[in-house]
């Protein structure tokens, strides 16, 4: 038994070694490289190590900066709605297409936004957003509602990148989605019927629980992704007020390559790391709370 | 597949009901959701001017064909679709590979300290992509890559992303396969060769379309590799080679012919890789389920 | 075999000499496309040069020099120079947006011109020019293009209102502004009297910094140890901005990019907006389109911009660049113009800075558009090339919209951003 442990032993390090040595070059040594960084005033343009020490004064200035704390907040709404909307509705559509005729068609349909270039998307939205006559504006204006300036409304600003980013991101949640249930044996579904189950008892009895490792990984990574959102917000909320809009991606960027503050941008970056290592531990720990032992993480 | 019924569980007309409701928002959200692509297209065949028009338009006036024609005398863009293709293939191939391998590991290896190496695995994908952009440039001047494809190919062969994902559907595949197998004799390779490999064509399928998009799309490192190695240029840094700097609009409408060229290898890999989103498995004949 | 062998070192002896005896420079433009390939017409005869053809002929006089153009895009200009620095990564020439510079020189990254450079530079070139590419007294490179801001209006939105003539003074850009809204039932506007700018730094910055220069006020002392963001010109400046907006002469969804399609009647613009407008407007475009000297305050004033091209401390070839750099830039051809004073004015579009080169091109800078700027370029005042400039420019315009959408006072916006960039100056100066 020793030995056979043993190989698997071996044989699993086996297995992880490529991703592993990959690892030490292109992880650990940037991570060391960045967090050296975060203590000194860099422009880049001096060797690092020429470069003033500063203790911890690049994190005291950032937790101290109304726009860095500002941007936190912002990030952190954008995170929550957009991940949570996402996946509800992405899901929802999986299923639906799953269940439809021709779901190769419809799948590429739904995916199109996200092969569509963002200069595509942002002007298309531009022109949705618009406050004369936008289209979005002129269905508000059936209800009689006044219009709304999307884009350079400070009150408003976010939640229209939100659902720009929502839009967008429906497409990648759904096909990884369309996978997992194939991976559900219709037999499952089969049985149930015959027990005399609904659709809704079937979905939430069997489907649900089934994809559980999907959702976490949805999950997981949707926040993680959309901690660290740039683009969307970047190009479209150009034109707000600076303090409705910015996500700590943003603020990180401008700081390292316009402020060409690259040390105080990567000590934000290290506390952006740790905002994110925390949220997706407690998502971990939620989902190992779900009770789904059979299918969650495993403890060795 | 015909199951037995004991009474007419359902009405005809609900069912009609929610059929019709199920296309109408299919179709409503498809339509919106194909909107920006429909119109990258339309405006490739248009002429700068109707880019400029407003309102907006929707359809060109007389289709410029020659907007396509056009691009190749500007830019060399078999190079740039040569150096895309080769980069984003290998380097889907080699997040594949090593994600499927590691997933596996992961996911049913019971090896000292998986837990853990898990758990660091994830944490790689919490930094900000910011902080390894001028560490790793450094590392790649300092191999002499940077004249060279390997530097815009390696640094993204293996992704966190893709060995959880990997994981996370191995894991729903039932021990008693491999236990089963491993009575008949298959060691680990074989095991994840013939056995999960195949079981997991749907994940290996969406993660080979979304690495290929991901890293066909990518600019930002490109474009500081290539600015010293121009033979190296991919795809995008070479459209951004027909934007003008301070009059946007005087090539916008080449600019949309070349996304429509950036933007068909992206469909066809796609449509690609839709075949293999068959069922995982057949349960057929397996008890003790 | 041995005389085989015996040639092939020869040849490789003469080879490596001769390659020792060639130089390779590199010079990273922020220009694309036709800017750098040329223009061609339908025979693919050349019609205008591009940079590659001014590279190729002194390729072709300078038999060891090569050139290689590296185009980066201008958004990515300055992170390119930063993350490639820190690898040991140099280009040899640069084009340097001015405010850029400063940093590169407070590092040592730029190489100090050759003193007989710096003299031609101060005779030659147009003296807000000069001044734009100085930093802490000194010149740093050669300057290429000036930029500065001017008043464009729609002639057609002003006759059917009954103008005849575009506002002289900003209190009288204001009254216009008003008088040219149109507003729909639901109380968005349609037609906008007047559009600011923005999504940008400069955008926003410049205007502003116009309209304080034309208080005869100033951003900062002239040691840079403090803004002068409490002054009242500073304020007023700000103030009268305001106004536009108070009484509904624009509104913060403005923008000047629907200036092409005939929807904005003023807006405050840069050279480099003219081929833009010709493609909105088309055949209307020489009656539609007007320009104006900005509408001062007190004085007329305007603020502008430098870009100028210098070369890196660490080439290794700094003499040879210079010598390009010489030829390019300051040698005059046969039609008594610059080189790059020629592909500035035909074809890139901006204003070059030799003074053959204004005197010589009238077809390209007398023309309805560039010709006011060309004439505004005496009233025109250099942004202060002062360090961390994209930073304090940024909390400025940060500042200016805070008090533009009305949510925080001109007091409020301009003291927050005192403190701000009076907090940056301290560290560096």
């Amino acid at each position: 038994m020793r030995r056979d442990m043993r190989l698997r032993a071996l044989s699993g390090y086996g297995f992880i070694s490529p991703a592993l040595i990959f690892y030490v070059f292109f992880f650990g040594f940037p991570v060391i490289f960045s967090f050296a960084a975060s203590f000194r005033r860099w422009n880049m343009l001096v060797p690092l190590f020429d470069a003033r020490f500063l203790g911890w004064d690049n994190f005291e200035f950032l937790l101290q900066n109304e726009m860095f704390l500002r941007s936190l907040l912002n990030t952190s709404l954008y995170a929550v709605i957009t991940v949570c909307a996402s996946l509800a509705i992405s899901l929802f559509l999986a299923v639906l297409i799953n269940s439809a005729r021709f779901p190769v068609l419809w799948r590429f349909l739904f995916f199109t936004p996200v092969v569509t270039p963002s200069v595509a998307i942002g002007t298309i939205w531009n022109y949705l957003y618009r406050p004369n006559n936008g289209l979005l504006n002129q269905i508000l204006g059936w209800f009689g509602i006044r219009p709304v300036y999307w884009l350079t409304d400070g009150n408003v600003v976010l939640f229209s990148v939100m659902l720009v980013a929502i839009w967008a991101g429906i497409g990648g949640s759904m096909l990884i989605f369309t996978a997992a249930l194939k991976n559900i044996p219709n037999d499952y579904y089969d049985a149930a019927k015959i027990d005399g189950a609904g659709i809704f008892r079937r979905f939430f009895s069997i489907t649900i629980p089934l994809i559980q490792p999907t959702l976490l990984f949805l999950m997981a990574t949707g926040m993680i992704g959309a901690w660290q959102v740039f683009d969307l917000p970047f190009i479209m909320g150009r034109n707000a007020p600076a303090m409705s809009i910015m996500t700590v991606s943003w603020y990180i960027y401008e700081t390292a390559f316009g402020s060409m503050r690259m040390g105080r941008a990567s000590a934000g970056a290290f506390l952006l790391f740790i905002i994110i290592f925390v949220i997706t531990l407690l998502i971990l720990r939620a989902f190992r709370k779900g009770g789904y032992e059979g299918f969650a993480e495993k403890e060795t | 597949m015909k199951v037995l019924r004991k009474k007419r569980r359902k009405y005809p007309v609900s069912r009609v009901i929610v059929t019709i409701a199920k296309y109408s928002i299919l179709c409503i959200g498809a339509f919106c959701m194909i909107l920006p692509f429909f119109w990258l297209f339309s405006a490739s065949l248009m002429t700068s001017q109707e880019l400029i028009a407003d309102p907006p338009r929707w359809i060109p006036e007389s289709p410029q064909w020659k907007n396509y024609m056009e691009i190749p005398r500007r830019i060399p863009i078999l190079r740039y679709y040569g150096n895309s293709l080769l980069i984003a293939g290998l380097g889907t191939f080699g997040v594949l590979f090593t994600g499927s391998l590691a997933g596996f590991a992961f996911a049913k290896i019971p090896f000292p300290g998986r837990k853990i190496l898990f758990r660091f695995v994830l944490s790689t994908m919490m930094f900000p992509v910011f902080i390894f952009l001028i560490p790793v440039f450094y590392l790649m001047k300092n191999l002499g890559w940077l004249d060279n494809h390997l530097s815009l190919i390696i640094p993204f062969a293996v992704s966190g992303y893709g060995i959880f994902l990997i994981r996370q559907f191995v894991m729903t595949i039932p021990d008693a396969l491999m236990d089963s197998a491993r009575i008949d004799g298959a060691g680990l390779w074989k095991i994840y060769l013939r056995i999960i490999l195949p079981m997991i064509k749907p994940a290996l399928a969406t993660l080979g379309t979304l690495t290929f998009i991901g890293q066909w799309n990518s600019f930002l490192w490109p474009m500081i590799v290539t600015s010293n190695a121009q033979h190296l240029m991919t795809l995008p840094v070479g459209v951004s080679r027909l934007t003008l700097a301070f009059s946007t609009t005087e090539t916008q409408h080449l600019v949309m012919a070349a996304l429509v060229y950036q933007v068909i290898p992206m469909v066809i890999v796609f449509l690609y890789l839709q075949k293999n989103y068959v069922k995982g498995f057949v349960m057929s004949g397996f008890g003790g389920i | 075999m041995k005389k085989a062998f015996l040639v092939a070192l020869v040849l490789m002896m003469v080879l490596s000499v001769i390659s020792l005896g060639s130089t390779k420079l590199v010079w990273a433009v922020h220009w694309s496309d036709f800017q750098v390939d040329g223009i061609f017409d339908e025979e693919e005869n050349l019609t205008v040069k591009g940079v590659q053809q001014y590279v190729d002929q002194y390729m072709k006089e300078n038999p060891t020099v090569e050139i290689e153009i590296q185009p980066v895009p201008f958004d990515d200009y300055l992170k390119r120079i930063l993350i490639s620095h820190t690898a040991g990564q140099y280009s040899d020439i640069y084009n340097l947006y001015s405010l850029w510079a400063v940093q590169l020189v407070d590092s040592y990254i730029l190489d100090a011109p050759p003193p007989a450079l710096i003299e031609t530079v101060r005779k030659d070139f147009v003296p807000v020019s000069v001044q734009g590419s100085t930093i802490e007294g000194k010149i740093w490179g050669v300057p290429m293009e000036i930029s500065n801001y001017a008043l464009i209006y729609n002639k057609k939105l002003f006759a059917e209102a009954g103008y005849q003539h575009p506002p002289k003074t900003w209190d009288e850009l204001i009254d216009m502004a008003v008088d040219l809204t149109k507003r729909n039932e639901d109380g968005t506007i349609h037609q906008y009297g007047f559009a600011f700018l923005s999504g940008w730094d400069s955008a926003v910055v410049h205007p502003y910094l116009s309209m304080l220069y034309s208080l005869e006020g100033r951003l900062f002392t002239d040691d840079f140890s403090r803004s002068l963001l409490d002054s009242p010109e500073a304020l007023l400046a700000l103030e009268k901005q305001l106004e536009l907006f108070k009484r509904g002469g624009t509104d913060t969804a403005g923008s000047v990019w629907a200036f092409p399609t005939g929807r904005v009647a003023m807006m405050i613009m840069a050279p480099w907006y003219e081929s833009s407008l010709k493609l909105g407007f088309r055949d209307d475009y020489e009656e539609t389109v007007g320009v104006a000297p900005f509408p001062y305050l007190t004085t007329p004033a305007n603020c502008g911009y430098t870009w100028f091209i210098g070369v890196d401390r660490n080439s290794r070839h700094k003499e040879e660049a210079w010598k390009f750099i010489q030829w390019m830039t300051i040698e005059l051809t046969e039609e008594g113009t610059t080189r790059m004073g020629e592909l500035m004015a035909r074809n890139i579009g901006s204003i070059p800075t030799h003074h053959a080169d204004l005197d010589e091109f009238p077809d390209e800078l007398n023309d309805l558009y560039t010709s006011v700027f060309v004439q505004e370029l005496e009233n025109t005042i250099s942004e202060p090339n002062v360090a961390q400039g994209q930073e304090i420019k940024v909390v400025l315009m940060r500042e200016i919209i805070e008090a533009w959408h009305g949510r925080k006072t001109p007091q409020q916006a301009l003291s927050a951003a005192k403190r701000e960039i009076d907090q940056i100056l301290r560290e560096f100066y």
